[in-house]
Order: C-alpha cells, then structure tokens, then sequence
C-alpha cells in the first residue's frame, strides 16, 4: 500500500529547502546595501560567500528531494474536490518552483564564474575557474539571476497560497507536507 | 497505520494555525538568522580605528550594481552611521536574542506540523513556542528602545509588527486549547 503522505525525508528537504530561500532572499537585499569591496574595506566577502555556499548546495538539496519524491511516490489524496484548473495549476507551481530554483542557482553562478572572485565552497573546496573574469558576461548572467529570483519569488507566492487555501479547507492536503 | 488524509479528528483551528506557524516561522528563521550575521560582518569588518576610508566607486563596478557614485559613498556612510549608533553592547545582545530567535522561530515551524497533524503534545508546545517568540521580540523592542534613533528607526516597525503576530498566534493556541477542554 502506497503511503497517504510524503516520506520524512522528502518532508525534511522540503523545509530545509523552504528556510534557505528566504534566507537568500533576506540576506541578499542586505548585502547588496554593504559597501563596495575594496582593499580596506571586506564587508561584503562573508555574505557573498555564504551566499554562493548555500546557492550550490541548494541544487544538490533539489536533485535529493526530486529523487526522494520521485523513489517513494506517496498515494493521491484522498480529496476530490479540487477543481481540473486546481489541479493544473498545483502542478504547474510545483514544476516551476523545481526549475526556477535550479535557474537561480545555475545563473548565480554562472554570474560569479565571470567575477574576479573565486569560490571556495564552504570556505574549504576551491571550485575550479570555468571562465576568465568578464564584466560583460558577469552583469549578464547577473541580471538573469535577478530576474529568474523575482520569478521564484513570484511563484512561491502561489504555491504558499495554494498551501494555505487547503489549510483553511482541512482537506488533509497541507498534511502531506507535514509527517513529522 | 493512521490516515493522514483523514480530518474527522483535525479541527479546523489546528490546520489553520500550524499552516501559518510554518509559514511565519520559514521567513522569520531567515529574518532572525540574517540578523546574527549582519552584527557579526559589521562587528568584525569595522576599520579598527573607526574611521572608514575613502570610498572606492570604480565606474565599472557602479554599472554593474547600477549605482550612482553618491549612492556607492552613502553605503560606506551607512554602513558607518549604523556602527557609529549602536552602543558597545548592542551587537552582542543582538547576537544572542536573534540567536536563540533562529531556533525558537525553526521550533515554530516543527510545531507547526505538529498542529497541522493534531498531535496531541501540539498545543501546549504552541503557547511555549510562541509566547517565547513574542518574548524574544519584547527583549529586542527594550534593546533597540534604549538605543538611538538611528536603529529604532531601522529596527523598531519590524519588531513591533512580528510581535503582533505572535501575539495572534498566542492568543490562536490558548483559544485552541480551550476548545479542546470544552471538547473532552
């Protein structure tokens, strides 16, 4: 018998994954108010680090949970009361929030391959360069990443409100997110 | 094994509430834990002397961020403004509040589960969980209160409305117990 809910891992992942991004968010309209680097001043070196640290392990911490979510499919829920657009629509959100956040990720760093800084993953894994310092193709693949980030934003708005919509029905959907 | 599907024993209150404990508690982890590395940057990047250098504006770097160079001399000046009127203790007590916040708003999402799927330890770690949250954010009004104008105006609006909240989600949790006590 299929489970009625996700598996705990999937669960876990999920807010881990929902906690990071809004870390990022925050801490990113923050940190582009710190000073401009320069050699006095470093305000920004830990932030933007951080930043970059936590952006890649966001895709490995996606391809686990479509992994998880994908190895261990839970049952369909039992409610049938959402409408055919409802339906399409869940699925749609849930799409592009995958894609989305692999989009950020992916054009973040590519933006930051194209800077003179370099990455050291968790200040110890120094990442190899991909591609020579480029201020042209760095503020390219810098405003895709703003961009595709606002269009996250966006849909995560009407994935929370999809979540809350069935919290306030009780429809036991939300739940299946929820098996601590 | 139980259904989790099904809701003849999941009151309406406790989804609505869980749901939005979760939903607070992701954004205010991040808030709260954004805030225990802006004191710890600025504490530690500060020029020991306190006297901040000349601004560097390369016009190249002032592109790309789409800045003017009078906006790229206001974020050092900013940035100096905020140090300049925090008082010696504030970053550390800054520190320890939003600390102990990151853990006690990650506390409110896993109550929040907890409440969605009506557990029966749920509402009683409701009330502790957010009425510490509500305590933390009175312990931060008193600290930044007590600071300058510069960081009440930078701080206070916020904390003031997260302790409204939590406030609701308080008074949420003491009503939910008391429908439980009228139920049994």
């Amino acid at each position: 018998m299929q489970r009625q809910g996700f598996n705990r891992t999937a669960v876990t992942l999920h807010w881990l994954l929902a906690v990071s991004i809004f870390f990022l968010f925050i801490s990113s309209w923050w940190m582009m108010g710190l000073p401009l680097p320069s050699r006095e001043l470093q305000f920004r070196a830990f932030p933007f680090q951080l930043h970059k640290n936590i952006g890649i392990t966001l895709v490995i911490v996606v391809f686990m949970l479509l992994y998880v979510r994908l190895r261990h499919r839970p049952a369909p829920p039992d409610s049938t009361d959402m409408t055919p657009w409802m339906n399409v629509t869940a699925i749609a959100a849930h799409v592009a929030v995958y894609v989305l956040i692999l989009a950020v990720c992916v054009t973040g760093y590519l933006s930051s391959a194209h800077t003179r800084w370099d990455t050291v993953y968790w200040w110890t894994i120094e990442f190899p360069r991909i591609a020579a310092p480029s201020e042209e193709l760095n503020e390219f693949w810098g405003e895709i990443h703003i961009w595709v980030a606002w269009a996250l934003l966006g849909i995560i708005a009407v994935h929370v409100s999809g979540a809350i919509y069935h919290a306030f029905r009780n429809d036991g959907i939300v739940r299946r997110m929820m098996r601590w | 094994m139980p259904n989790p599907n099904n809701t003849t024993f999941m009151p309406h209150w406790a989804s609505i509430l869980g749901v939005v404990a979760i939903m607070l508690g992701v954004f205010l982890t991040a808030v709260h834990g954004n805030e225990v590395m802006k004191q710890v940057v600025i504490t530690n990047n500060m020029p020991a002397d306190g006297v901040m250098p000349e601004p560097d504006c390369p016009e190249e770097e002032l592109e790309e961020e789409g800045i003017s160079v009078a906006e790229c001399e206001y974020l050092i000046q900013h940035v100096r403004g905020i140090a300049l009127s925090a008082p010696d203790w504030f970053p550390s007590a800054q520190i320890t509040l939003s600390a102990i916040g990151t853990v006690l708003a990650f506390g409110s999402i896993i109550i929040g589960g907890a409440l969605v799927n009506y557990t029966p330890w749920a509402s009683k770690a409701a009330l502790v969980v957010f009425g510490g949250l509500a305590a933390i954010d009175l312990l931060q009004f008193a600290v930044v209160v007590n600071t300058g104008p510069t960081l009440r105006d930078v701080y206070l609006g916020g904390i003031l409305l997260w302790f409204i909240l939590h406030l609701m989600l308080v008074a949420g949790a003491l009503a939910g117990r008391h429908t439980e006590a009228e139920a049994q």
